[in-house]
């Protein structure tokens, strides 16, 4: 394999792990709307034609790249009835904010 | 500074993608040397203005934090703003101090790292200090009501791509907001909405060249050690599904033709508008993937090509069919002229949830992140404003998987080509 096709398959790759940057920026948008894997995946699929499994994926991956927050997202998901809306969005601001203060101070 | 840099580094990492460090080893030996230039140049001022609150300035979009903030419970988001306020007028009189005698130049820099440094507590009071000096942006959810009466400025394609034109013209590590605006010619822009859009370019930039190492090295570990692939009994033969032409990049070569020029975000990858706003992030370095020697290659070639002449009205030239490679800088700058820019990535939690989303302004006082009944004309809006303007960062920040597990993950599930084609 010469250079320039190495290159150009690093060209390709990166453009595919770009993808998945956007399923991911894709299905946190879902997370914001406090949506369901499965409606995530739909969402995707219908408004972005992203093949489920896709979403799916990545989704799954995100999950255990961020146990923490899916589980507490799961919960008030279960808790959807009894909690109220702004608890759910409290709960996920502070999640937001975790994420952000887990940021290495520059 | 030089201590800076590598800090910067990691800042941007992490911002971007935490998966970067834990799965590959991102050496920035592997970055051209122009991205360490980039960061020395841009760390000189931005040591000298750490403390300075830039946010208000800088990212007008960000600014949707404080008014998110504003409707939270009160107890919370007042002590985040009197914290934040005091910093933040201190700043601001140092600021307009300094304003009056520093170049715009580090202005702009200043502003790339004080924008990382000080995401969101910041904001809430930079932006206060800040409404009576600016005008500008922000607009979003309801903010309308408060006396910022800041203009959003919606970067579309066309603005972006006129952007990224003043930009190289200038050089990407030099440019200046002012300069930048001069050369964009438009009354509406600020100097404000200038900076903080080149912060977030730059930061973009990073990224998407991060990813391409990232992607040159895990080929290279692919390379190496194609027999032992994760994937249980693939060995080999898995590895192959991750070279040419068994990829089956974008499935099908129709749609991609007849949509070149149209931006309609709402498109999967394979069909133009998902490869435009995807092709928007190819860093200018790289040539755009040739015409398909192969079918296999299928579309975007072609349509990027003439995407692209569309787009940047660049004709590229030079790139002839079979012979992909990274041209040297100096060619095509502005072939991938739109490069968009995300901000800071991972803390900017409400970031851009507003507009993009569509949630309307009264849900927000009360909830502001959380639409419990998202229409389809939200959800529709959120994904296209996401599949049109790449750099905009990401709304929650979670950790990035690493790709090597979600491309493990998907052979497992039988996906042999990515991505695949229409739902």
């Amino acid at each position: 394999m010469g250079d320039s096709s190495t290159s150009y398959i690093h060209m390709v790759f990166a453009f595919l792990f770009l993808y998945f940057d956007s399923v991911q920026h894709l299905i946190e948008k879902c997370l914001i709307f406090n949506m369901t894997k499965e409606e995530c995946m739909e969402a995707l699929s219908k408004h972005a034609n992203i093949k489920p499994v896709i979403t799916s994926t990545v989704w799954n991956e995100l999950e255990k790249e961020n146990k923490e927050f899916f589980e507490a997202y799961a919960q008030s998901q279960s808790k959807q009835d009894r909690m109220s809306e702004e608890e759910t969005s409290r709960m996920i601001q502070k999640m937001i904010s975790d994420s952000s203060s887990k940021d290495p101070d520059e | 500074m030089l201590a800076v840099s590598p800090l910067r580094n990691n800042t941007s990492k992490d911002d971007d993608e935490g998966e970067m460090e834990s799965t590959f080893t991102i050496s920035s030996d592997e970055f051209p040397d122009f991205a360490d230039g980039n960061l020395l140049e841009s760390i000189d001022f931005d040591d000298l203005f750490l403390s300075i609150d830039v946010d208000g300035d800088v990212l007008p979009d960000l600014e949707m934090d404080p008014e998110i903030l504003a409707e939270f419970p009160p107890a919370s988001e007042e002590s985040e703003m009197n914290a934040s306020g005091e910093k933040t007028d201190e700043s601001d009189n140092q600021r307009k101090d300094e304003e009056e005698n520093k170049v715009s130049t580090s202005k702009g820099d200043e502003e790339t790292v004080s924008k990382r440094e000080e995401p969101k507590a910041v904001k809430t009071g930079s932006k206060d200090g800040d409404k009576g000096r600016k005008s500008s942006i922000r607009g979003k959810s309801n903010n309308n009501n408060q006396s910022t009466r800041k203009v959003k400025v919606d970067w579309t394609p066309e603005l972006h791509r006129r952007f990224v034109q003043a930009v190289e013209q200038l050089g990407v590590d030099k440019a200046v907001p002012s300069r930048i605006l001069e050369l964009m010619g438009i009354d509406c822009l600020t100097r404000h909405n200038i900076a903080s859009h080149l912060q977030k370019y730059r930061s973009h930039r990073k990224h998407l060249l991060a990813r391409e190492a990232e992607a040159a090295s895990w080929i290279h570990r692919r390379q190496i050690y194609g027999g032992a692939t994760p994937v249980g009994g693939g060995g080999k033969r898995d590895v192959n599904h991750w070279l040419p032409p068994t990829m089956g990049f974008p499935p099908s070569a129709s749609p991609m033709h007849h949509q070149n020029h149209h931006f309609r975000p709402l498109h999967v990858w394979g069909h133009p508008t998902m490869d435009q706003s995807l092709m928007q992030l190819w860093p200018k370095h790289l040539a755009p993937p040739p015409p398909p020697p192969r079918p296999a290659w299928g579309p975007p070639p072609p349509a990027d090509t003439s995407f692209w002449h569309h787009q940047h009205h660049r004709v590229p030239n030079g790139q002839t069919p079979g012979t992909p490679c990274f041209p040297p800088l100096t060619v095509a700058p502005t072939r991938l002229g739109a490069v968009p820019v995300p901000g800071i990535p991972p803390h900017h939690a409400m970031y851009k949830a507003d507009p993009g989303i569509g949630v309307p302004a009264s849900q927000l006082r009360r909830h502001p992140l959380v639409d419990l009944h998202p229409s389809k004309e939200s959800i529709d809006a959120a994904i296209g404003d996401v599949l049109s303007k790449p750099w905009l960062p990401l709304p929650i920040g979670l950790k990035p998987p690493s790709t090597d597990g979600v491309l493990v993950e998907l052979q497992r599930q039988g996906v042999p080509k990515i991505p695949p084609s229409c739902a």
